[in-house]
């Protein structure tokens, strides 16, 4: 990392040293290389020119991107396993919220054992702690369909219709909300 | 009524009171005589401007632009106590910190939540609360999902101050015994008072309370009691530190180890959204899932206690009956090609029955087959009344209303149903329109206690009749009422006058002009899981086609375990098929048992009483040979060349979307011996003089 930044700072300060320079340089007529003539565009005639240059852009696919042959991930694995998307709820253990509000996929759950050595939980799953976060859905359902996974989306409701918290209620004498 | 509010209102102003927010709506209401919004008021948390309704707390303000408050008394599905003072906040230009989660807001208030005031208030709160709190995280069953080990770290200070000058040990406080479910450790009690909000306003048990002051002040049942509720479950997760914790979940597992699947509760007709913990292939627990729609975030205990169900008796090889008469196991070959065989020979006399557990894959897979094979006999154990439209009309048997539709209702009938017992989380809804809203209930059958009052009209059906002709007294409220529920329990209308009722109720339920056409009067309470899913898909309801067929030579049952047929029913050649998970009833009738999958160990569709489709999740295998119910059925198809056209899960969702655009009462429960502790528990609380 040191190195790197090391290497940027002296990349950012030669602009600087050439424009101090930029005199000295100017004034000489001597040049130290021939300009070089790429011979590969000086035989060809103006149409394979275009041709060539209309290579140079990028090609636009339309329909989505699908990255599942060069991942490297098994075939079965594709093929067989199906994602859930989903909104992670808060926990009702606790009154934190700062781990929800985003979106998650997670694939289907495979057998766990106990492995005999330690008692540990043991898996053949490598995808079984794939958990990604998404701060939408239509960014998982992207992702999940670039890389060729079956998905499903799992709706739930969570957000609650707003109402004003009173302390005063408790003590209303009118009221069924005063337990006293 | 409004004019005396206007004149307390008026008085207040003139003696120099402050105008309260819902006095000021009141004066407004009663000047222009319609219901006008209130202003928003203008408030700065951390300096970032909030408009919020007037009344609206300074937590809930703060909560509004992303800033947490920490808090341990304040829940939002409980009243405000105010009690545990870690949410004080600084308020500019106010001598003291004030309490977010009690104080409204006002016009222009600046607050900051992360001031240096502040955060010595919560240290010093956080202090005192540490010095009364023993420090047994390492054994303690909360350790890593506590809010008070992770508001310590968040908040509190670097270093204790406490020093045992006496030597006499940190505060202690005796354990106290209040059922089989919670276990309490009451020395780890910071007093903030949730567990006894929810008994007495969710639950509607008023059984736990404080008795004691200051440094003596303990939460408790005053006498030795147990807390007798159904939805008792939930204080373990309201409880903010370890005090109360699951009696059957204690020392098993931690949370940083277990895996948490996204489930569906399946042992009513309620579909409560769960979370089920599991490690090495076993169910440790279940919690609930916020559901606004469902569940909220409660859920009852007989749903999250009696897991322990699903590792007992279970069905683990598929059995063959020898000719001594005993069942004897085989292997998934041998059964399914004697299975296979048998349906071969059989033909069109072929019967199946669903049983309450059954997921709406495998009522589809087994219907198709049936089907196939030419044969129609395709009956659910729990019936229903056929006459008039029947079970053609969807909305003729869902909870049309739903769920959360309860809350806002002003006037509810229930028809011979014990929400309490049936639907544990339909009957909190009702409670909380009772607290919040002013309902009123009626209920016609047995008297119970629900939990909350009301009125008991009787428990004759001919009641539903005088109703209807206006000479019951309650039908002027019933008409009159701008929201009105009539709630129709299931087991009412298995009753051999259960059709009259229906069409009574739904006379009824014609007549209550009152109410706004998105408004659904009439609703169904069902008790079992699977009911609404077989009856979309086509099961005819009730057993009697099978009963009275005398010609069958094949019946399956698919985890039908209630007893609704007996061997003696049929005739005596027929062979019995047994497709299930628990060794319940229904297996020890069976010829042949093919061991399927509970709900935890199978993704299955299970469509809830208001008729919302929902998937459990594969939280564990299923133990032995036993495989997903669906599969089993298409494995057999195949053999008597009957082959359903679905490999996998996705194509018979498709499949499935063509064809449709309380303790101890099933199998996994009667197996759980946790269960069976409530039942001894309940039975010994009722002798108790208490």
């Amino acid at each position: 990392m040191a190195s790197f930044l090391l290497r940027t700072r002296t990349l950012s300060k030669s602009p600087l040293c050439i424009k101090w320079c930029s005199p000295s340089i100017s004034t000489t007529a001597v040049r130290n290389t021939e300009p070089q003539i790429k011979n590969d565009i000086a035989l060809l005639n103006p149409e394979e020119i275009e041709h060539k240059k209309k290579l140079q852009n990028y090609i636009t696919v339309e329909g989505t991107t699908d990255i599942s042959p060069i991942t490297g991930i098994p075939e079965d694995y594709i093929k067989e396993r199906r994602v859930r998307i989903y909104e992670p709820p808060k926990n009702c253990m606790q009154s934190g919220t700062n781990n929800i509000g985003n979106w998650e996929m997670e694939f289907d759950t495979k057998e766990r054992w106990e492995n005999p050595l330690m008692g540990w939980c043991s898996t053949g799953d490598p995808l079984s702690n794939m958990k990604v976060q998404f701060s939408s859905k239509e960014e998982a359902v992207e992702y999940c369909e670039k890389n060729g996974w079956q998905y499903f989306i799992q709706e739930s409701k969570l957000d609650k219709k707003f109402k004003p918290k009173s302390y005063g209620v408790n003590f209303s004498w009118n009221k069924r909300t005063s337990f006293n | 009524m409004i004019v005396d509010m206007l004149r307390v209102t008026l008085n207040k102003v003139l003696n120099g009171a402050k105008l309260c927010p819902k006095h000021i709506y009141i004066a407004t209401r009663a000047q222009s005589g319609e219901v006008k919004k209130p202003e928003k008021v203008e408030v700065f948390i951390d300096d970032k401007p909030v408009h919020v309704e007037p009344g609206t707390t300074i937590l809930q303000a703060a909560a509004m632009v992303g800033i947490e408050i920490p808090r341990f008394c304040y829940h939002e599905r409980l009243a405000v106590a105010g009690n545990c003072r870690m949410c004080l906040v600084e308020v500019e230009k106010s001598p003291k910190p004030v309490a977010a989660c009690a104080m409204p807001v006002m016009k222009g208030w600046r607050i900051k939540t992360d001031s240096e005031l502040t955060r010595r208030a919560r240290e010093g709160i956080m202090e005192f609360l540490l010095v009364n709190h023993p420090l047994d995280c390492p054994i303690c069953d909360q350790g890593g999902e506590c809010d008070l080990q992770d508001q310590s770290m968040a908040f509190g200070s670097d270093r204790s101050r406490f020093t045992d000058i006496d030597f006499s040990g940190k505060r202690a406080v005796e354990d106290k015994d209040i059922g089989p479910l919670i276990k309490t450790i009451m020395t780890r009690c910071i007093h903030c008072t949730r567990c006894i909000r929810f008994a007495s306003e969710v639950a509607g048990v008023d059984d736990l309370g404080t008795t004691g002051r200051g440094n003596d002040m303990q939460v408790g049942t005053y006498i030795e009691k147990m807390f007798l509720s159904e939805l008792s479950g939930n204080v373990i997760d309201l409880c903010p530190v370890g005090a109360l914790t699951s009696k059957p979940y204690s020392f098993t597992a931690r949370p940083w180890e277990i895996r948490k699947v996204d489930s569906i509760d399946v042992l009513d007709a309620i579909g409560s959204n769960i979370i089920v913990s599991t490690r090495t292939g076993e169910v440790m627990r279940i919690m609930p899932r916020v559901n606004e729609e469902i569940n909220e975030e409660w859920l009852s205990d007989k749903s999250r206690f009696s897991y322990d169900g699903l590792k007992r008796q279970r069905l683990v090889t598929p059995m063959l009956r020898d000719c001594n008469g005993e069942l004897k196991p085989v292997d998934w070959e041998a059964a399914l090609l004697t299975v296979a065989k048998v349906v071969k020979n059989a033909g069109p006399a072929i019967g199946a029955i669903a049983g309450g557990l059954a997921d709406a894959e495998v009522l589809v897979a087994v219907k198709d087959l049936l089907n196939k094979l030419g044969s129609e006999a395709l009956c659910t154990e729990h019936t229903f009344p056929l006459d008039g439209s029947g079970t053609d009309l969807r909305s003729s048997y869902l909870l049309n209303n739903k769920i959360a539709g309860a809350e806002e209702a002003d006037v509810v009938l229930l028809v011979g149903t014990n929400p309490r017992f049936e639907a544990p989380l339909l009957n909190s809804r009702l409670r909380k329109a009772w607290i919040h809203n002013e309902l009123e209930v009626a209920s016609i059958g047995p008297k119970i206690d629900l939990r909350y009052e009301y009125q008991h009209l009787g428990n004759d059906p001919a009641l539903l009749q005088q109703i209807l002709c206006g000479q019951h007294e309650f039908s002027k409220k019933l008409i009159s009422a701008k929201k009105p529920l009539i709630i129709v329990g299931s087991e009412t209308l298995e009753r051999s006058d259960g059709a009259g009722v229906l069409g009574t109720v739904q006379a009824l339920a014609a007549t209550c002009t009152g109410a706004n056409k998105d408004w659904k009067v009439l609703n169904i309470l069902h008790k079992v899981a699977s009911q609404v899913a077989a009856l979309d898909i086509g099961y005819i309801p009730g057993v009697d086609k099978i009963r009275d067929n005398s010609n069958l030579k094949v019946l399956l049952l698919i985890g039908a375990d209630e007893c609704s047929i007996e061997k003696s029913d049929l005739p005596a050649d027929c062979f019995i098929i047994y497709q299930g998970h628990h060794g319940d009833y229904g297996a020890s009738i069976a010829d042949a048992i093919l061991p399927g999958a509970a709900y935890t160990e199978k993704q299955a569709t299970y469509v809830n009483t208001e008729g919302r489709a929902q998937e459990t999740l594969v939280a564990v295998t299923p133990p032995g040979r036993a495989r997903e119910d669906w599969k089993i059925i298409r494995a057999l198809s195949e053999i008597v060349e009957a082959k359903l056209p679905y490999d996998n899960l996705n194509e018979i969702h498709v499949r499935i979307k063509e064809l449709q655009d309380f303790y101890m009462t099933d199998a996994i429960s009667r197996a759980s011996p946790t269960m069976a502790k409530c039942v001894q528990a309940v039975l010994k609380q009722k002798q108790s003089k208490y």
